[in-house]
């Protein structure tokens, strides 16, 4: 029989770490992580189904009536070319919500304290975790832009304008990756991060340019637009698939292009990732700290 | 000094468990784990740990006994690096816990009083993330996945969801991963709360398995035969200060012998009448007779071997006794032996062996 005490000396003599270097202990959490996402029916169906049949849905029934609204601003498309880029940040939202869960599940079933006795880097720990949810988003919105493709929709930019839409998509879930990330520490409760940051979906959805142009709108949507991150991530995906300047709430003429639409929003989302990272890393760090708390 | 300590000192100076059956190799006589002064304090006030100082050689099966909220799981995640002292020094494995709180995680399995795994991964899966974790050579990964999962018994369901595990097979499978790396120095918290019979049993015998192979083991429990089962020497931790420490041979022998509890029909008089005729019984030369408030309860070496003729003694005075039942000292006993004080009634264990009528 091998037991451990096959070699009884070996017990006594520790073994050396192989010296797992940064990347090798965020690799190893990055597979935890897909693994895990592979194995949870609910992060596919909440991140990819539910944006998949408000593409569809949304292009069925709202195809023929908005069509007309979305031509007076953006002349010569149709509904399904507009709403794509819409429908990327949707997921880009919702599959960062998951990110909050999957820390909550970890915190509950142990595995968080479990994974902080190891001598892995604990940076390593989230960056790993947080690639691995990136990683999962961008396959997401390549998913959809096929989709949307099958549909009718068009990409005037093609394979590079793709790419661009998924780094925008990218750029725009790690905001609210943190954000969740900052519910799952400070409620540590499975509900309330799922209520909390599911809540905050569909206003953000619904009050920004993403199913409508904001001239179709009522005012004070209009106004909550310009201050919602969800604004900035469509027009400028938005400006990527359609190849011009559609961003909406923010005026330049930096390059005199499609980069004028673009560049402000990822100016604005960077800006943004940067301030609720901060916030998350800073939680993260306390909360598996060995400070008294 | 803690209460109690003054009136026990063979207590503290006891070292090694004298009727020790397993033969064990201590290699060097190094120090596991070295406590001077070691308090901590929550930062709402609450002082879970004061002034603790304690020495396990390397090898030892250590234990930790006392109630829930005595500060054992604070202790074990100051030694497990998970919190930091307030004050005071530990050194584990030879490491500060402070400055080398890496080094120490390289060299310790822990095993939280929560069960930890991955519920989400296969039994397999989570012994391999482990290895990864630890970094265990990858040449050598396999072999130890296949190698713990035999230890544990977890061969046939290696490939299942650790999610429909039992409450035993999931204790187990966390026992795995924390044994990856080989560590020397193995923590466990309360290992077995809330398990079956069948399951804990299974799983001291691992216990004694690793210790057998020279890990040495420190670990908490609330149960004193868990204790005596498995550990060579243990502190009872009350309150965050060592009370007693010793083999639990030692501090059996402070309870004094075996508990009668005996309910008898009638008032306080009745119950004094029967406390006086145990005090003067032959048979129990050292007997600590108590009150109770069926009956009375009786301490006593010899309480197995003459309980029946007390019953006896009882009927001769025209007592009538309406039940009565012989058991091992528990926890709650070792505490009022020690500390002259009970523990509270949701803290107390009663994991009684005894015959009842």
């Amino acid at each position: 029989m091998s037991t451990p005490g096959a070699d009884e000396g070996a017990i006594k003599t520790e073994d050396s770490r192989s010296g797992n270097s940064f990347f090798g202990d965020a690799w190893v959490n990055f597979k935890r992580w897909n693994l895990k996402a592979v194995r949870n029916p609910f992060v596919l169906v909440v991140s990819l189904v539910q944006p998949i049949i408000f593409l569809v849905l949304f292009t069925e029934v709202f195809g023929n009536v908005a069509g007309g609204a979305v031509n007076q601003g953006i002349p010569g498309i149709n509904y399904e070319t507009y709403l794509v880029p819409a429908i990327t940040i949707q997921v880009a939202l919702a599959a960062a919500i998951t990110s909050g869960i999957g820390l909550v599940n970890d915190i509950e079933n142990g595995m968080f304290e479990k994974v902080l006795v190891t001598p892995m880097n604990r940076t390593a720990i989230f960056v790993g975790k947080t690639a691995a949810e990136l990683f999962r988003i961008a396959i997401q919105i390549a998913i959809i832009l096929v989709l949307g493709l099958f549909l009718g929709a068009e990409i005037v930019t093609g394979f590079v304008g793709a790419i661009g839409i998924i780094a925008v998509g990218i750029l725009f879930s790690l905001w609210f990756v943190a954000f969740s990330n900052t519910l799952a520490i400070l409620t540590r409760d499975q509900e309330s991060t799922i209520i909390g940051a599911n809540l905050l979906q569909f206003p953000l959805l619904f009050l920004s340019s993403a199913f409508l142009p904001l001239a179709a709108l009522p005012g004070w949507i209009q106004t909550f637009a310009r201050i919602n991150p969800v604004t900035y991530g469509v027009d400028a995906a938005r400006s990527l698939m359609v190849d011009q300047d559609v961003m909406t709430v923010i005026e330049v003429s930096w390059f005199g292009g499609t980069l004028d639409g673009v560049v402000p929003g990822v100016i604005v989302l960077i800006g943004l990732d940067l301030l609720f990272g901060g916030i998350a890393v800073y939680l993260l760090s306390r909360a598996s700290s060995s400070d008294v708390k | 000094m803690p209460p109690g300590m003054e009136d026990q000192p063979e207590l503290s100076r006891n070292g090694q468990r004298p009727d020790i059956e397993r033969a064990k190799t201590y290699t060097e006589g190094g120090t596991a784990i070295e406590v001077d002064g070691l308090e901590l304090v929550y930062s709402d006030g609450t002082a879970a740990i004061q002034g603790v100082d304690m020495t396990v050689p390397e090898g030892e099966f250590f234990g930790f006994l006392g109630p829930n909220g005595a500060g054992k799981t604070t202790a074990i995640k100051v030694f497990a690096t998970l919190l930091s002292p307030t004050s005071g020094t530990v050194r584990v494995n030879g490491f500060d816990v402070r400055s080398e709180s890496r080094k120490i995680r390289q060299t310790i399995g822990y095993m939280a009083q929560e069960t930890s795994i991955d519920p989400e991964l296969t039994a397999e899966e989570n012994i391999k993330f482990a290895c990864e974790a630890y970094g265990v050579p990858r040449g050598e990964r396999a072999e130890r996945v296949s190698e713990l999962l035999d230890l544990v018994d977890l061969v046939d369901v290696a490939d299942k969801g650790a999610e429909e595990f039992s409450g035993g097979m999931k204790k187990r499978l966390d026992a795995a991963t924390a044994l990856v790396h080989r560590p020397p120095l193995v923590f466990l918290d309360e290992p077995t709360t809330g398990l079956d019979p069948k399951a804990r049993n299974r799983l001291w015998e691992y216990f004694r398995r690793i210790n057998d192979l020279g890990t040495t083991i420190f670990l908490t429990t609330q149960y004193l035969e868990e204790a005596d089962q498995l550990c060579d020497r243990l502190a009872v931790i009350l309150d965050g200060q060592i009370v007693a420490e010793g083999s639990p041979a030692d501090l059996k022998r402070e309870v004094g012998g075996e508990v009668l509890d005996v309910e008898l029909e009638g008032g306080p008089e009745v119950r004094a009448e029967a406390a006086t005729i145990a005090r003067e019984f032959d048979a129990f030369s050292d007997a600590k007779v108590v009150e109770t408030e069926e009956g009375i309860s009786v301490t006593a070496q010899t309480a197995r071997q003459y309980g029946t003729d007390l019953m006896v003694a009882f009927r001769d005075a025209e007592l009538t006794v309406t039940g009565f039942n012989i058991r091992t000292p528990t926890l709650d006993d070792v505490f009022l032996a020690i500390t002259g004080e009970e523990l509270e009634t949701e803290q107390m264990e009663t994991d009684q062996t005894g015959v009842s009528e």
